[in-house]
C-alpha cells in the first residue's frame, strides 16, 4: 500500500468509519458475496478508494469466493494432513458435490479448504457455519449435517512446574498492584528485567520493544499510542493463543492494559483470525465485563489511566500474523507486509507508535507486575525466564496443552505428557513452532525446548505447537504440503516468496528425481531474499528434510 | 541520479529521435520528451528534470499528440472563393502577396489603425514578439492584443498595481514548501493537472488545504474546508476572510509594517464584512469562514492559487487585488512556501503578454507611450512608432460591427468559439474587409477568414514559452509541420518583409536575442542559457533568475506593497425569474480550450461530449433526470445538452464547459466584463434549463454543422 | 523526526561518501557512482522493499540487505558486489523471468536488469507455470497486459503518490498478484485520470500504450527477427 493511502485513512480517523475489512465481512456473513454495486458502497462508506476495496476482497480467503447460505470448511493444516494425509478435503469435496473454493449452482452450499481451525489435537478438524467439529466422525457428521462442537483439548502444567502461570485464570491482581504501586518507568523496568521474550516466534525481548514505544513521540494529534495484540495464530499445529483467547481472556486483557500503563497508551486492538469463531465472542465478552468492571475504559482503577480496547476479526490469511501486514490488516487494508524500518513501535496503527504482541507475551505481564522478575526468571532455572504453552497434535496419545518451564526436554513432553503416539505408531520426526519451523528426527528428542538450543538444530520455539509425523509419513508429500502452503499464503509482496514458494511446490510435485542445487539456491533465494520470516522460513523445514531425508525427498546427488 | 537512465535504459533505442520540448498546452509548462519514428510522434513522456512536472505530466500533454498527424490539418495556403466558407488553394507566394496587398490598400485606405491583429496565447514568445513587431513596425499600429484578455488580464492588472510585475510571486516548488495552500475559483486537477496533482500530493503528506469554489471540486475532497461560494461573491468571501486575520490579530505586524501601505483604509473596509454577514452573501456558513482565515492565518509559509473562477468576472482584478491583500496581511510573500500562484490557462499566457502582444505595452509591460522605451524601439527596428494605445480585442470587435475597423490578423485564436457573445464576435468577424487567419485547423473562425495561412503545432516549432510560474522554457521541434504548412516564424517574418520590414532573423534565437537587447527584464536570456530547465524572469545579464519574487522589495512605489480597499460589488449577471439559475462555465480534464486539437485525439473517446451539472434537487424540480436533454438559455443566447445531475454542484448553480463546438457555450456569455481589463465574464451567467422536449420548436441544437458552411473541410467527422 | 542536514558517512566499494540523515543506503550507493540494479524502485515514489533485486553486503551483517529500505548508518561499509547479494539478487530475477510468458521486450527495465545481472530467459533454472495472458486494450492509449505484471508496485504507487487519483490497486495474493483499475473495470472506468504515470514507471510492459505496442511489432519487423 502506498504511504498515501495510510494518510487517507488517518484523515478519516475521527469520523468513525468501518475499516473496510470489517464493511466486507459484514456484507459478506449477510449476502454471502460482495458485488461491483457492494464495493463501490464499501469505499464510499469507509473513505477509500474503489480499486483499494476490490484489492482487498481480491486477498482474503474469507471475501475473495462467493459463499453460500451453508459455508463449509475443510480444515487442510498440518496437523490435519498428518492425521489423514489430507484425505477429508476431498472426501467431503466428493460427497457435497462441490469444489473446494467453489459454491453449488443453486447458491446454497460452499465448501473452502481452510488453515487452520486450531483443533490439532483432534484432526481432521471441519467447519459448518460456526460450528467446528474434529475427530473420528466428523467428517460424517458434517456430511449429514450434525456437527457437533469438537471439546476443548486437555489442558494442563508438566516438567518441572509447580503452579500454572499462564493456565492460572486471570484475576486482574497484577494489575491492582501495579496500578496502584509501579510507576510506569518502574513496571516498564520490571518487565526488562524479567527478561521476557516474546513468544509469537521472533523471540526478542518485549522489554525492548516496550522501551521503543515508550519513548517514541506523542502523536501530535493527542489521539495516543496503541497497543496491537496478534491473535493471528496462523500456525498450523498451535492452539495456545486460541486457548488463552477463549479459556482466559481476562489474563490477556491485564496484560494489555500493564503494557498501556508503561509505554502510554490510549487504546488497544485485538485482532483475532476469523477461523476461531469462538474466540471473537469470549474475547468481547471479558471485554465488556472489564469495562464493567472499572478495568477499562477511564481512570482505570482510579489511577488516572486512560485505555480501552476493541477487537477485530481477520478474513483468512496466514502472513497477516506477520506484524506489519497485522496492522495493514488491522486498517482494513490488504494484509501484506512491509518494509522495517519504519518499526510499528515508530509507526503502526494510523502511523501512530504501535507496541504489537503476541497474545501469549502478554499473558506473561500480570505474573510479572505481581510477582516480579526475579519469581518470574525461577520458573525456568537456567534457561529463558517464564514458562511456555505448548501443544500436542492429533498423533499423540494423549494430545493437548501443556505449561512447562524453558529447557523441559522434548523427550519429556512427547513422551511423558503425549504420552507417545498412539495406536503404537512411532515418532518419525517432530515440527516444532511452526510451518516455519525445523524438523526434527526422532533421534533429537533428547533437546532441551528453548531458544538457543532449537536453534543448534536448525529448529524454533515459535508458537511452541510440537506436530508429530508418524513411522508411515512421506516426507516428500510433507515437503511439498508445506511448500503448497507457502505458497498459498504468501501475501505477494516481494519477488522471491511471491515466486520462489511456488517454484518450490513445482520442484516438489513434479515425478522423478529434485535437483538438489536447483532446491538449494532456491531455498538460499528465499532465505536471504525474502522480505519477511514467511519466504525466509519456509526453507527451514525443508532443509531438516535435506539434512535428515535426502533420499525420501529423492534429491539428485 | 538520473532517473531517465535509471528508469528506461535503452529507451533511446526504440525510437529514431528523442526531443525534448515544453508542453503546447495549460500554462504548468510540463517538459515533455517527445519520441519520433518515421516523421510522426510515436509517444511523449515527461522529463524526468522538468522543473513544473518533475517528470510527470497529464493525458494532454502526453497522449493528445495524434493531432498533429490528422487529416484535417490545414496543408495549403486557402483563400476565399466566392461565398464565406468556401476556398480553393494558393501558392504561398500568392497568398503572401494577396494578404500583402490588401493589407496595404487598406492601410493606405484608412490608415494603420484601421488594421490590428491577434497573437496567441499558445505560440511562442518569439513568435508574439515577431507578431507584435509585424503590427507595430510593419504595420504602424498598437492594435495588437492577445486571448490572455479573455481570461488573465485581470491577474496580470492587479499584480503590476499591488506588488510591480506581472506574473506569479514564486515558483510551483513553494506548493512542497507550503504549510497552507487557498485555492480559489480553480480547479488545479482538471485545468492544471500536473499543478493539480502536485497540490494534492502536499495535502496528501499535511499541507492543510482551503478551496473555494461553487462546485465541490476533487480537490476539495481533501481540503480542510470547503467554501462552495456563490459565483460572484470571491471579494466578499476575501474581504471575510481579511476581517478575521484582522479582528483575531493574525495580522503579520512587522511586514505590514514595514512592508505595505494602506492598512488603515483595508483594515477600515474589512471591519465591513463579518462572517455572518459574509455568509449571507456568499452562500456558506460564517464558521467555515472563521475556519479557513485562521488554517491560513496560523500557517507558517501559505500560498495562494487561482484561476479564471476569480478573473473572468466583472469585478476580476479587483478580487486579484484582495486577494494579494490576504497574502501581504499574513505576510506570505518572498519567501520559499509562501507564493501567489495564479494558474495560467494557456501555455503561454505569461509570454505572450510579456512580449508586448498587448495593444497598450512593448516587451515586459513597459507602455507604448513611455518616451525612453518607444525610441529604443523605433532604434532597433528603425521605423517610427505610435505613441497611441490600440485596441483591445473587445474594442476591435466593437471597431469591426462600426466598420472602423477593416482587417484582422488573427493569429492561432478560434475567438468564434472561446470568445463571449459570439453572435458579435461572428458578426465582427463578417464585417471586416480582410480576416487573414493563421491555424492549424478549420475552426469557426477561419471558417469566415478571406485568407488561411496554414501553420505549425508547438510540436513543430522551436522557440520558448513562459509558463505560470514565469519559467521561460524552450521549445524545440520534433517533427516538420504537414504538407506545405509552415511554422509560424517562417509566416510571419516573411509576411514582414513581404509588407517591407524584413526583421532579419534568421532562427527564433536571434528573435530571443533582440528581445534581451531591448528588455533588462530578459537581459540574461538566450536559447543556450534556457538549457533543460528553462529561466525563471527577471533574468540578470549575468543569467541569474528569479524563482521568488520581492524577498526583500516591492517593485511599486517606494518599495512597499499597495493594500487595496475594495468593496464587494455584486456581478453583471443575476438569476432572476425568468433566468434563475447562475451558469458557471470552466474546463474539462480531457479537453483544452476549443478542442480543436483534443477533439482530434482519443481523448474524445475519454470524454465524448459537455453535459450540464445540475444539483439533484435542481433537476427535481425540473423533472429531469440523469443524461435527459435540457436546453440552456441566457439573455444571449440559448445551446442544448444533456444534464449530469450530481451533487457536486450547490442548488442554484449550474457548470459546463466549452469544448465542443456542438454545444457552443460561449453564445450564452453576455457583454459584462472586468472593469478594468475587458475580461469577459464567463463565469456568471444567469440562465434558465427546461427539458428540451417540454419546449416544442426546440427540438434542434445549434451545432457547429448546422452552421458551419460546406467549406473544403468536412467538419462534424471527428 | 530525523534532521535532513546532519549527513553521515558512508563507504561504498571503497568509496567514502557523505548522505544526509534519512538516506538509504541505495541513495549512498548511487552518491558514490555504484549501480544497484532495481526493479521495484522509483525514486519519486516512497521505497517498497519488494523487489529484493537491490540487495547489497553490509559489513556487520549476516546476510545482505535491500540497499532501498535499509537506512542509512554512519559509518557503514557497504558491498554492492558482494557475490551472496549478486547471486540471490540475479536468482531473483530468474524466479521474475519464469513467471513471465515471454521473454520482456529488450527496451524494457527488467530486460535491462537481466542483461546487467547476466540472467539469461532461454536458461533458468526454476520454471514452472506462467501467468495467464490477459489483455485489457479498452482504453484509448493505455493498454494493460496482465501476464506482464510482475507485482513490483510501481504503478499502484505511482497513482497514489505522483497523481493521486488512487485508480489502481494490487489484486489477488502470492503468485496470482496481479494489478486492476478500479473495480477492474478498466482505465476508463475507474478513477483514472489517463495521466500515464502508471505506464512511465512500469519495468515490463505491463502497462504501454498502444502506440507502442504497434511499434514493438514494427520494429521487429524492420530489424529482421520476423520472418
Amino acid at each position: 500500500m502506498s504511504r498515501n493511502l495510510t494518510q487517507l485513512l488517518v484523515a478519516g480517523e475521527g469520523q468513525d468509519r468501518p475499516t473496510v475489512l470489517d464493511a466486507c465481512k459484514a456484507i459478506v456473513a449477510q449476502h454471502g458475496e460482495l458485488t461491483d454495486a457492494d464495493l463501490r458502497d464499501v469505499a464510499a462508506c469507509c473513505g477509500v478508494p474503489e480499486a483499494t476495496v476490490h484489492g482487498v476482497v481480491s486477498f482474503y480467503d474469507d471475501l475473495k469466493h462467493p459463499r453460500g447460505r451453508r459455508h463449509v470448511s475443510v480444515c487442510t493444516g498440518t496437523a490435519c494432513w498428518a492425521a489423514d494425509g489430507g484425505a477429508a478435503l476431498g472426501a467431503v469435496a466428493g460427497a457435497l458435490g462441490v469444489a473446494p473454493g467453489t459454491r453449488s449452482a443453486n447458491g446454497g452450499l460452499s465448501l473452502a479448504p481452510t488453515v487452520c481451525l486450531g483443533l490439532c489435537h483432534a484432526g481432521p478438524a471441519v467447519r459448518d457455519g460456526t460450528t467446528v467439529d474434529a475427530g473420528p466422525g466428523a467428517v460424517d457428521r458434517l456430511l449429514a449435517g450434525a456437527t457437533l462442537p469438537a471439546p476443548a483439548p486437555p489442558a494442563a502444567i508438566g516438567g518441572a512446574l509447580s503452579e500454572p502461570v499462564l493456565l492460572a485464570g486471570g484475576t486482574y491482581a497484577g494489575l491492582r498492584h501495579a496500578l496502584a504501586r509501579m510507576a510506569p518507568t518502574e513496571l516498564l523496568a520490571v518487565v526488562k528485567d524479567a527478561e521476557v521474550r516474546g513468544r509469537g516466534g521472533a523471540g526478542f525481548p518485549a522489554g525492548d520493544k516496550w522501551q521503543f514505544v515508550a519513548d517514541a513521540d506523542e502523536p501530535a494529534d493527542g489521539g495516543g499510542k496503541v497497543i496491537v495484540v496478534n491473535g493471528d495464530e496462523g500456525d498450523p499445529g498451535s492452539y495456545i493463543d486460541k486457548h488463552l483467547m477463549e479459556r482466559n481472556p481476562q489474563l490477556l486483557i491485564e496484560g494489555m492494559v500493564l503494557a498501556a500503563h508503561a509505554v502510554g497508551a490510549a487504546r488497544g486492538f485485538v485482532f483475532v483470525r476469523s477461523e476461531y469463531p469462538d474466540s471473537l465472542p469470549a474475547l468481547r465478552a471479558a471485554v465488556d465485563d472489564a469495562r464493567a468492571q472499572g478495568l477499562l475504559g477511564t481512570d482505570i482503577l482510579r489511577s488516572g489511566l486512560d485505555f480501552d480496547v476493541a477487537v477485530h476479526e481477520g478474513a483468512g490469511s496466514y502472513v497477516v500474523g506477520e506484524e506489519t501486514a497485522l496492522l495493514a490488516s488491522l486498517q482494513g487494508l490488504r494484509g501484506v507486509v512491509s518494509a522495517r524500518p519504519p518499526f510499528p513501535a515508530q509507526r503502526g496503527w494510523h502511523g501512530r507508535p504501535t507496541l504489537v504482541h503476541n497474545v501469549e507475551t502478554l499473558a506473561n505481564i500480570p505474573y510479572i507486575a505481581l510477582h516480579g522478575a526475579e519469581a518470574y526468571r525461577q520458573l525456568s532455572p537456567g534457561a529463558t525466564p517464564g514458562t511456555k504453552l505448548v501443544c500436542l497434535n492429533e498423533r499423540f496419545a494423549a494430545p493437548g496443552l501443556f505449561e512447562v518451564p524453558f529447557g523441559t526436554s522434548l523427550r519429556t513432553i512427547c513422551e511423558d505428557l503425549g504420552g507417545g503416539l498412539k495406536d503404537g505408531r512411532t515418532i518419525k520426526a517432530l515440527q516444532i513452532g511452526g510451518p516455519l519451523g525445523g524438523i526434527l528426527p526422532a533421534d533429537a528428542l533428547d533437546t532441551p525446548l528453548d531458544f538457543d538450543a532449537l536453534a543448534q538444530r536448525g529448529c524454533m520455539v515459535g508458537h511452541g505447537s510440537i506436530l508429530a509425523f508418524d513411522d508411515r509419513t512421506d516426507m516428500r508429500a510433507l515437503a511439498r504440503h508445506l511448500m503448497a502452503f507457502g505458497a498459498d499464503e504468501s501475501c505477494g509482496k516481494c519477488f522471491p516468496c511471491r515466486v520462489g514458494l511456488r517454484r518450490g511446490e513445482e520442484l516438489m510435485d513434479r515425478d522423478g528425481p529434485v535437483d538438489r542445487a536447483r532446491l538449494e539456491a532456491l531455498l538460499e533465494t528465499l532465505e536471504l531474499g525474502s522480505l519477511c520470516a514467511h519466504g525466509g522460513g519456509m526453507p527451514a523445514p525443508i532443509r531438516s528434510l535435506i539434512a535428515h531425508f535426502p533420499d525420501e525427498l529423492g534429491l539428485t546427488p | 541520479m538520473s532517473t531517465t537512465e535509471q528508469r528506461a535504459p535503452s529507451v533511446g533505442a526504440r525510437f529514431e529521435a528523442t526531443v525534448t520540448t515544453t508542453c503546447g498546452y495549460c500554462g504548468v509548462g510540463c517538459r515533455l520528451e517527445a519520441h519520433v519514428s518515421d516523421g510522426a510522434v510515436i509517444a511523449i513522456s515527461p522529463a524526468a528534470d522538468g522543473p513544473a512536472n518533475r517528470g510527470h505530466t497529464c493525458l494532454k500533454g502526453r497522449f493528445a499528440h495524434q493531432f498533429t498527424r490528422s487529416r484535417e490539418r490545414l496543408t495549403v495556403p486557402l483563400i476565399r472563393d466566392g461565398e464565406p466558407g468556401s476556398f480553393r488553394e494558393a501558392t504561398w507566394e500568392e497568398a503572401i502577396a494577396h494578404v500583402t496587398g490588401e493589407l496595404q490598400r487598406i492601410k493606405t485606405g484608412h490608415g494603420p489603425d484601421a488594421i490590428a491583429g491577434l497573437a496567441s496565447s499558445r505560440a511562442t514568445n518569439e513568435d508574439c514578439y515577431v507578431m507584435q513587431r509585424l503590427m507595430r513596425a510593419a504595420i504602424g499600429t498598437n492594435n495588437i492584443d492577445n486571448c490572455s484578455r479573455v481570461c488573465h488580464s485581470p491577474t496580470s492588472h492587479a499584480l503590476r498595481a499591488a506588488l510591480g510585475l506581472s506574473g506569479a510571486t514564486g515558483s510551483f516548488d513553494d506548493i512542497e514548501a507550503a504549510d497552507a495552500i487557498l485555492v480559489i475559483g480553480a480547479n488545479p486537477t482538471q485545468g492544471h493537472p500536473v499543478a493539480g496533482a502536485r497540490i494534492k500530493q502536499a495535502v496528501l503528506r499535511g499541507c492543510e488545504l482551503i478551496t473555494a469554489d461553487p462546485r465541490r471540486i476533487e480537490l476539495s475532497d481533501l481540503s480542510t474546508v470547503h467554501l462552495s461560494n456563490r459565483p460572484g461573491t470571491n471579494a466578499a468571501l476575501l474581504q471575510g476572510l481579511a476581517h478575521v486575520v484582522i479582528r483575531d490579530d493574525l495580522v503579520d505586524r512587522a511586514f505590514v509594517n514595514a512592508r505595505t501601505e494602506g492598512y488603515d483604509e483595508v483594515a477600515a473596509l474589512a471591519a465591513q464584512y463579518p462572517p455572518d454577514v459574509v455568509a449571507e452573501i456568499c452562500g456558506i456558513r460564517a464558521a467555515d469562514i472563521e475556519r479557513a482565515a485562521r488554517t491560513f492565518a496560523h500557517a507558517d509559509n501559505a500560498c495562494i492559487a487561482w484561476g479564471l473562477g476569480v478573473t473572468e468576472h466583472k469585478y476580476g482584478s479587483e478580487t486579484v487585488r484582495l486577494i494579494v491583500n490576504l497574502a501581504l496581511l499574513t505576510g506570505n510573500l518572498g519567501r520559499p512556501g509562501a507564493a501567489l500562484l495564479p494558474l495560467r490557462g494557456q501555455n503561454n499566457v505569461q509570454g505572450s503578454s510579456d512580449m508586448g502582444a498587448l495593444p497598450d505595452t512593448y516587451t515586459a509591460y513597459r507602455s507604448v507611450d513611455d518616451e525612453d522605451v518607444a525610441w529604443s524601439f523605433e532604434a532597433a527596428w528603425g521605423v517610427p512608432l505610435s505613441r497611441a494605445k490600440g485596441m483591445t480585442i473587445p474594442q476591435m470587435f466593437d471597431a469591426a460591427v462600426a466598420r472602423d475597423l477593416k482587417a484582422m490578423f488573427i493569429f492561432g485564436e478560434d475567438v468564434a468559439q472561446t470568445d463571449p457573445d459570439t453572435a458579435h464576435v461572428v458578426h465582427a468577424l463578417e464585417s471586416l474587409e480582410l480576416l487573414v487567419c493563421q491555424d492549424i485547423f478549420m475552426t469557426e473562425t477561419t471558417k469566415l477568414a478571406h485568407v488561411i495561412l496554414p501553420a505549425s503545432a508547438f510540436l513543430e516549432k522551436e522557440g520558448t514559452f513562459t509558463n505560470a510560474e514565469r519559467r521561460i522554457q524552450l521549445v524545440r521541434p520534433a517533427i516538420d509541420p504537414p504538407g506545405q504548412a509552415r511554422t509560424d516564424f517562417a509566416i510571419l517574418t516573411t509576411l514582414s518583409a513581404a509588407l517591407g520590414h524584413d526583421m532579419g532573423f534568421a532562427d527564433p534565437s536571434e528573435v530571443m536575442d533582440e528581445i534581451a537587447r531591448l528588455t533588462p527584464d530578459f537581459a540574461g536570456v538566450s536559447f543556450e542559457r534556457l538549457g533543460r530547465g528553462g529561466l525563471q524572469w527577471p533574468v540578470a545579464a549575468d543569467g541569474t533568475d528569479a524563482p521568488i519574487l520581492y524577498a526583500d522589495t516591492f517593485l511599486v512605489g517606494d518599495g512597499r506593497a499597495r493594500l487595496a480597499a475594495l468593496p464587494y460589488k455584486p456581478p453583471g449577471d443575476e438569476a432572476d425569474g425568468e433566468y434563475p439559475l447562475i451558469l458557471v462555465t470552466g474546463r474539462r480534464l480531457e479537453h483544452y480550450n476549443a478542442g480543436t486539437m483534443t477533439r482530434r485525439t482519443g481523448n474524445l473517446q475519454l470524454l465524448g461530449s459537455e453535459t450540464l451539472e445540475m444539483h439533484p434537487d435542481d433537476a427535481a424540480a425540473r423533472v429531469l433526470a440523469d443524461g435527459d436533454l435540457v436546453t440552456v438559455r441566457s439573455r444571449r443566447g440559448q445551446i442544448e445538452l444533456a444534464v449530469d445531475v450530481t451533487d457536486r454542484i450547490e442548488r442554484g448553480h449550474v457548470f459546463c464547459a466549452f469544448h465542443f463546438p456542438e454545444v457552443r457555450t460561449n453564445l450564452l456569455v453576455g457583454d459584462s466584463a472586468d472593469v478594468n481589463t475587458s475580461c469577459p465574464e464567463y463565469k456568471v451567467i444567469a440562465v434558465s434549463v427546461r427539458g428540451t422536449h417540454d419546449e416544442p420548436g426546440i427540438g434542434t441544437a445549434i451545432t457547429a454543422g448546422a452552421r458551419s458552411p460546406s467549406g473544403a473541410v468536412p467538419t462534424g467527422s471527428w | 523526526m530525523t534532521d535532513a542536514t546532519i549527513a553521515c558517512t558512508v563507504t561504498v566499494d571503497g568509496t567514502t561518501v557523505d548522505v544526509p540523515a534519512g538516506a538509504t543506503l541505495l541513495d549512498a550507493a548511487r552518491a558514490a557512482g555504484a549501480a544497484v540494479p532495481t526493479l521495484c524502485f522509483d525514486d519519486r515514489l516512497a521505497p517498497f522493499g519488494a523487489c529484493r533485486v537491490c540487495l547489497v553486503g553490509v559489513e556487520g551483517s549476516d546476510k545482505p540487505v535491500a540497499s532501498c529500505t535499509t537506512p542509512a548508518r554512519d559509518g557503514a561499509v557497504v558491498d554492492t558486489r558482494d557475490p551472496t547479494a549478486r547471486r540471490v539478487a540475479s536468482a531473483v530475477v530468474e524466479l521474475v523471468l519464469s513467471e513471465l510468458p515471454d521473454a520482456p521486450a529488450a527496451h524494457t527495465e527488467l530486460a535491462a536488469v537481466a542483461r546487467d545481472l547476466g540472467v539469461d530467459q532461454s536458461a533458468l533454472r526454476w520454471t514452472g507455470e506462467v501467468h495467464a495472458r490477459d489483455v485489457d486494450d479498452r482504453h484509448p492509449y493505455l493498454v494493460l497486459q496482465h501476464e506482464q505484471c510482475i507485482s513490483c508496485g510501481r504503478c499502484v504507487r505511482a497513482c497514489d503518490e505522483v497523481q493521486g487519483a488512487f485508480a489502481l490497486s494490487a489484486t489477488g495474493r502470492g503468485f496470482d498478484s496481479n494489478i486492476a483499475a478500479g473495480l477492474d473495470e478498466g482505465f476508463a472506468d475507474s478513477a483514472c485520470v489517463s495521466c500515464g504515470a502508471c505506464a512511465d514507471t512500469c519495468p515490463t510492459d505491463a502497462i504501454t500504450e498502444h502506440l507502442l505496442l504497434d511499434l514493438a511489432v514494427s520494429g521487429a519487423t524492420i530489424e529482421g527477427t520476423a520472418t
